[in-house]
């Protein structure tokens, strides 16, 4: 039982985060956009950020979806997940509405996700990535495996 | 093996290797759009050219670094954004030509603006197509001399440069 939750979560997570990556890696100008919107970083440094960041979501969804270096992965996406939270909870103090920039970057027109939609589903994957930590941990300490 | 919630040293040292290497991986993918947007010169290019049409005439991209020149030279910014965003803050001197209102203003902008002034068109940046549009269309209308500054309003803003507010005249 613990193991059937324990791959389901990490396949979840890797599903998510390999999916993040791969929208806003193959339009990195667009994701900048959407960087600069949340108005934390100064212009350049947008470009920095969508250069970057999607590389290390899909290296994390793909350790992930492989089950090697699990806990690294988790790790790093805990890190992650706790930026965009702030982010957004940033946004909501700033009263600014702007789409979270979480998945599609330049989907202009579509649904957007507003910051209170996508707080709630990071808080989602901060359970799954939580839930995956705690189960690697016991497997690890049984096992001495990683 | 400790139990503990907390990460063992190789695990965290793990976690620091895969950041910077894919990081160094993105990198080295987008080195030329990260180091443009550095050194202030445009990051997307511009359409060129197309085999169809090799007479319609297409807008010149200008970089940040060259702009004071050509505003000094006596250049007019035009703002292709939405009314609202034009009315909270635009760069200095610019005269707003929303692309979705071009149709019901162009007549009262081609009566203000001679078609010999030189034009740079802004709009948000990050490959924002407006002003790209918007250009066409003033080069279609008989502007002879019409550039877009891609880096547009967020560059100029973020580089700390002065801002204005509120309506045009």
């Amino acid at each position: 039982m613990k193991k059937l939750l324990y791959h389901l979560c990490r396949l979840g997570l890797a599903a998510v985060f390999l999916y993040a990556g791969y929208v806003k890696g193959s339009d990195p100008v667009a994701f900048a956009g959407q960087v600069a919107a949340y108005q934390i970083l100064p212009y350049a440094f947008n470009y920095l950020v969508a250069a970057t960041l999607p590389f290390v979501e899909l290296l994390c969804g793909g350790l992930l979806l492989l089950n090697q270096r699990v806990r690294p992965a988790l790790l790093v996406i805990f890190g992650l997940n706790s930026v965009f939270m702030l982010a957004l909870f940033s946004l909501l103090l700033r009263g600014l509405d702007i789409d979270c920039g979480c998945f599609h970057p330049g989907a202009e027109g579509e649904a957007t996700t507003s910051p209170q939609m996508a707080l709630l589903r990071d808080a989602g994957l901060m359970l799954m990535i939580a839930v995956a930590w705690v189960l690697r941990q016991q497997q690890a300490g049984e096992s001495l495996d990683d | 093996m400790s139990n503990s919630l907390w990460p063992p040293r190789r695990v965290l040292l793990e976690a620091v290797v895969l950041v910077t290497f894919a990081a160094a991986a993105g990198m080295s993918l987008n080195y030329s759009m990260v180091m443009n947007a550095f050194s202030g010169r445009n990051v997307v290019s511009l359409p060129q050219k197309t085999a169809q049409s090799p007479e319609e005439k297409l807008p010149v991209p200008v970089d940040y670094e060259e702009l004071d020149e050509l505003l000094a030279a006596g250049a007019l910014l035009v703002d292709a954004r939405d009314r609202n965003l034009y009315n909270d803050a635009h760069l200095p001197g610019a005269l707003p030509l929303p692309l979705g209102e071009v149709d019901a203003r162009l007549d009262d902008f081609g009566k203000r603006v001679p078609r010999d002034t030189p034009l740079i068109i802004y709009c948000n940046g990050f490959g924002c197509p407006d002003s790209f549009d918007l250009g066409v269309r003033l080069l279609a209308e008989g502007y002879q001399q019409v550039q877009v500054y891609e880096g547009g309003f967020p560059e100029w803003r973020d580089r700390g440069r002065q801002l204005e507010s509120g309506g045009s005249q």
